[in-house]
């Protein structure tokens, strides 16, 4: 029987790709053979196909891969002992300004009920529980938001320099696999702002 | 699903960089044909691909294995490709640039290609379903999540890509 209206593109794609079940490809067949306009786009779709199955994989030139082993940056466990020392010292100062920072910032919202880094759109604080509800194992595939001060390509740049995967998204700075307390961490000498920051966690 | 760069990954985030340059042996290639394809540029796809590694390599610390490892990177391939293109919208030309290595021709005319013309004329989020699925051969949930779209999308966007691909090397070989 042929369907009275056009197979969706979906449709089409898995007749393209041979992937619909026997039946419902005799089906689109039928229809291909009574409408012009499908027809027309199954057959530029497979010549589409064609073309970009021809193009093959380019190579990276020897150089560039030389040149990015080259520009690999040391991240902390590689220091050489003495640069360790000194960092670890940074490290512990930064650590501390950290939980200070982290209680200072969980008094103010306490007492203003949300004001600060924290995201506390949505009234209900839903996102934040389900991004932190239930420990580090149940937050998978969640995201949360912060806010944090602009503009938002230095807060990305900022967090990519970091180590994060961020980007940005229509005005938002995008981060994936982080969570929320890193991003957190990463941002804090940023304070609150008017800039959205997602963070997903895969 | 056992993703086969799991026991190079786990040496690589404890620092081995010896296991990390096996990474970037595996990948380098498919990463460039990504961001060449989905920039048009060798130039911008290089300086892509060098972020994109440099920044694998600082956020390795915290990627938790939930997707394979190359998704992972082909995301944040994508996502230095993507500020490639800004940049090149926002800065001036740098006239002190150092042109592409003439003695990689054959990236130089793959560039120059009239597929490639036609890539560089789609939608982006049409080049990068095509460039993901037809190119560099990923599935559809890999590109469902690398580009936070339904696996319907993903095949939907492979279909109008193509269509629209092939009707403008029609329109250009007709034109000729």
């Amino acid at each position: 029987m042929v369907a009275e209206t056009h197979p969706h593109d979906i449709e089409l794609f898995e007749y393209v790709e041979n992937e619909l079940p026997q039946g419902r490809r005799e089906e689109i067949a039928a229809h291909l053979s009574t409408c012009p306009v499908c027809a027309e786009q199954v057959g530029l779709a497979a010549a589409g196909r064609q073309a970009l199955r021809g193009a093959g994989i380019l190579e990276l030139p020897e150089e560039s891969r030389e040149e990015i082993l080259r520009n690999l940056p040391a991240r902390e466990l590689e220091r050489a002992p003495g640069e360790r020392r000194a960092f670890s010292t940074k490290l512990v100062f930064a650590a501390l300004a950290g939980v200070l920072l982290l209680a200072a910032m969980i008094g103010i919202l306490v007492s203003s009920n949300g004001n600060g880094l924290e995201s506390s759109a949505g009234g209900t604080g839903a996102a934040d529980a389900t991004a932190e509800g239930g420990g580090g194992e149940a937050a998978q595939s969640a995201q949360a938001k912060l806010f944090a001060t602009g503009p938002a390509a230095a807060v990305a740049e900022d967090l990519r320099q970091k180590g994060f995967d961020a980007a940005v998204q229509q005005d938002r700075v995008v981060v994936h696999g982080a969570t929320k307390q890193q991003v957190r961490e990463a941002l804090a000498d940023r304070g609150p702002g008017d800039v959205e920051v997602v963070v997903k966690n895969p | 699903m056992e993703d086969p760069d799991a026991p190079l990954v786990a040496r690589a985030q404890r620092g081995d960089r010896l296991a990390f340059e096996q990474l970037v042996e595996r990948h380098q290639h498919r990463l460039l044909t990504l961001a060449a394809r989905t920039l048009g540029s060798a130039d911008e796809a290089a300086d892509a691909v060098q972020e994109a590694f440099i920044r694998a390599w600082l956020g390795l610390p915290r990627f938790r294995g939930g997707s394979l490892f190359s998704t992972w990177l082909y995301r944040i391939g994508l996502n230095a490709a993507h500020d490639q293109r800004v940049r090149r919208r926002t800065e001036p030309l740098d006239a002190t640039r150092e042109p592409a290595d003439p003695q990689d021709s054959f990236l130089t005319s793959e560039l120059s290609s009239a597929l490639q013309w036609a890539l560089n004329e789609l939608e982006e989020d049409y080049r990068v379903a095509v460039v993901l699925y037809d190119v560099l051969g990923c599935s559809y949930t890999e590109i469902a999540e690398l580009t936070e779209v339904a696996e319907g999308t993903v095949k939907s966007r492979i279909f109008r890509g193509r269509s629209r691909l092939a009707e403008l090397l029609g329109t250009r070989t007709a034109g000729e």
